[in-house]
């Protein structure tokens, strides 16, 4: 999938026969079984039967619910708050997206380096990747507190109202995502940082690359895979963003911070609408599926042209 | 199996033997389940107790509480297990359990229609039972009954009401030179004035807090809505009025004023209830527009309880045409599947006896539902029997038809607090959550 510089040597006779008789008699997904009966029974079964409340007008309790056909769909496309939402939850997944992977990429550089407090700063980088996201949102109501006296507003001297002015909301939760979440970039960099053999850094750097130029040609392109993955699991986290905003905003104020999945939340637990809120969340799963599909696609072919 | 059963019989012998009548008692109590009794070995030790669930909110622990220990002396052989969670978090569990069909035996209920837990929400998907033959229910008063009832039936116990108006730091106002609490609106501007001149936070507002945002509109609205027109609310309801073509718009723009005149804290929408809370209890502000049930949030943060009491607010220029906002406080039901129907019903039953009603009320300083001589009125609350007969409405979402209004109404005063929106604006948006 990387780098498939050397000649694809043809396997041995022998070889071949050994593998193909083992294939035979034990197909390797075998052992997969298990797993995949227990992931049917507890995740596909749930989704699949989910799928048909999407299409009734169920309101979450009791027997009383009709088929609507895909009223709920065409509702969702005159809904002024699923769309705003939509732009809240693309807004954040780009800033996400860009500033998580950036950060994550400089820690990951940064703790490569050959520092004597490196191990102690992969720890401290990753720490907040293990809170709970609730527990994240809790905390930062303390650091976005309002006060002036205290808090980041204390710290930097500012007199702001982080999560109860609409137009920096948005901006104040994306900032608590990135703090929690860059050192989860940082280590998959990390991981792919330390799989650049030594050896093309030295030959670019006997060819006269500086480090600049050695990071541009050499590290970079390795670095692709680690970065198809970062990429898509920030934009599906990005996409599907609901304990921090929930915890921290509750989507607002007003409805400044409503994310996809807290609109589809409160459609189900607050205004009673199970399946419209299904049918939302249906709508979400694909287009989450989509953007990854596109963007695994486009990056892959661009991992296989290095 | 043979052993099996042999096992159990001597074991439950030696219960007889050793508890004499108390298990003897219990085992009778079990009789009413007959498909279980005797069959398993857990029916057998079963017998000791019949064991219910109760799923709150968290304003009622108190209360319950205090009943709990009550009727585990009145009938021992019940034993009731409690959890609580505030109302958000509440509302997600219940209504999960309840539609996957395993609803606890008790469980909170909010009066009325207009949310997701709402007494009429449940009732109509058929998982509330009938209370209706039960002595209490036939003395709730007229005016409540929409918030118990559904189709004539009586589907939600709750202990009584609550007010909502300005819970007041008396210290505070007397360091302002403020002697008695304003009776019309323009009053209450001055002795806001007074406030902010004597370097204090007139009102302290957490609208942070979803349902914080809500009450100045809920204090002012019986005023300039129901005072000019009790019928409002059926007239709503056909379609001959709205939120827009309402007093509704005064409130809204009376709310502004306050804002603009600058007789609320810095940043609102930054601060939370619990701020809010302290803001009055530590006498940094003087007041906080509130429901009489915090008050005992507001007495356990201050350092000297007594300091802190409550008056109406004023949403009139004209004392005789101030009305009240006062609302059945949240109650609880009886799962009406659930296989401990009867004594989940019966526990509804104690609480409704007048000394259990007198109980519950004095814990969260609530106006008992009905009254005898054993039954208190907090202080804080008594400036508000005057218009309790006559000139006080329910909280306005309890006649409201769906569960998006509310929500609708939150946001949008959120949006009217950050200068992000327009009162008509306001309005159209609850008119069209009101529609759907």
């Amino acid at each position: 999938m990387t780098l498939t510089t050397q000649p694809v040597k043809t396997p041995p006779a022998a070889r071949v026969r050994r593998i193909g008789r083992a294939a035979a008699f034990a197909p390797s997904w075998w052992f997969a079984v298990p797993a995949l009966l227990v992931y049917a029974g507890v995740v596909l079964y749930p989704s699949i039967v989910g799928v048909f409340y999407a299409f009734t007008d169920w309101s979450g309790i009791g027997e009383g619910k009709s088929f609507v056909g895909l009223a709920n769909f065409r509702a969702i496309l005159g809904d002024e708050q699923v769309m705003g939402s939509l732009g809240n939850t693309l807004l954040l997944t780009v800033v996400i997206l860009v500033v998580q992977n950036g950060v994550g990429l400089l820690l990951a550089l940064g703790v490569h380096a050959k520092l004597k407090s490196r191990a102690l700063l992969r720890v401290i980088f990753f720490a907040p990747v293990v809170v709970s996201p609730v527990m994240v949102a809790f905390l930062w109501k303390y650091v976005y507190t309002p006060d002036p006296s205290a808090g980041l507003n204390g710290l930097l001297g500012l007199n702001i109202d982080w999560l109860g002015d609409p137009s920096v909301a948005l901006w104040s939760i994306a900032g608590m995502v990135v703090w929690q979440y860059a050192g989860y970039s940082m280590v998959i960099f990390l991981a792919g940082l330390e799989g650049v053999p030594k050896e093309l850094h030295e030959a670019a750097m006997i060819d006269g690359a500086g480090t600049l130029q050695r990071f541009r040609y050499v590290t970079w392109p390795l670095l692709a895979p680690a970065l198809t993955i970062n990429l898509m699991l920030s934009t599906i986290g990005g996409l599907k963003l609901f304990d921090q905003v929930f915890a921290a905003t509750n989507g607002g104020p007003g409805y400044a911070t409503e994310t996809l999945s807290t609109v589809l939340y409160k459609q189900a637990f607050v205004y009673g609408k199970f399946g419209y809120s299904t049918a939302i969340a249906l709508v979400l799963a694909l287009f989450v599926a989509a953007v990854s599909l596109v963007q695994v696609y486009y990056l892959r072919s661009r991992e296989v042209a290095q | 199996m043979t052993d099996l059963r042999d096992a159990r019989i001597s074991r439950a012998q030696f219960f007889r033997m050793m508890g004499g009548l108390a298990v003897a008692a219990a085992a009778t109590a079990c009789s009413t389940n007959p498909q279980t009794g005797g069959t398993t070995a857990a029916g057998a030790s079963g017998d000791a107790a019949v064991s219910l669930k109760f799923v709150g909110v968290a304003d009622q622990k108190a209360p319950m509480d205090v009943l709990l220990a009550a009727y585990k002396k009145a009938k021992a052989s019940v034993s009731i297990s409690v959890s609580y969670a505030p109302t958000d978090q509440v509302q997600t569990s219940l209504r999960t359990q309840l539609g996957a069909g395993n609803a606890p035996d008790l469980h909170v209920v909010y009066p009325g229609s207009g949310s997701a837990m709402s007494m009429a929400e449940i009732a109509k998907a058929g998982l509330l039972a009938d209370l209706s033959a039960q002595a209490w229910t036939q003395s709730i008063p007229t005016g409540f009954k929409p918030a118990f009832q559904q189709d004539g039936k009586t589907f939600m116990y709750s202990a009584g009401s609550s007010v909502i108006g300005a819970i007041y730091n008396k210290k505070v106002f007397q360091e302002a030179g403020i002697d008695t609490p304003p009776t019309t609106w323009t009053e209450f501007l001055g002795v806001c004035e007074k406030l902010k001149k004597a370097g204090k936070v007139p009102i302290a507002l957490g609208a942070q807090t979803p349902w914080v945002t809500q009450l100045i509109n809920y204090a002012l609205v019986p005023s300039t809505v129901y005072a000019k027109d009790p019928t409002f609310d059926d007239k709503q309801a056909a379609g001959q009025t709205s939120f827009a073509q309402s007093g509704w718009r005064d409130s809204m723009e009376m709310y502004l004023e306050l804002q603009k005149r600058g007789y609320f804290n810095d940043k609102p929408n930054g601060t939370t209830f619990e701020q809010q809370t302290s803001m009055v209890a530590t006498g940094k502000a003087a007041m906080a527009i509130q429901v009489s049930a915090v008050l005992p949030a507001f007495r356990d943060a201050a350092t000297s309880p007594d300091d802190l009491s409550m008056f109406p607010l004023p949403g009139s220029d004209d004392a005789s045409t101030v009305w009240i906002p006062a609302g059945v406080v949240v109650g609880l039901g009886a799962s009406a599947k659930g296989k401990n129907a009867e004594e989940a019903k019966a526990f509804i039953d104690f609480l409704g006896k007048q000394e259990n009603i007198n109980l519950w009320a004095k814990a969260i300083a609530a106006i008992p539902l009905t009254q005898d001589a054993s039954s208190t009125i907090d202080p804080a609350v008594e400036s508000f029997l005057p218009f309790t007969k006559d000139k006080a409405v329910p909280f306005m979402d309890q006649r409201w038809p769906n569960a998006e209004v509310q929500p609708t109404h939150f946001a949008v005063v959120q949006e009217l607090l950050a200068g992000k929106s327009t009162v008509d604006e306001a309005l159209k948006k609850m008119d069209e959550a009101y529609a759907k």
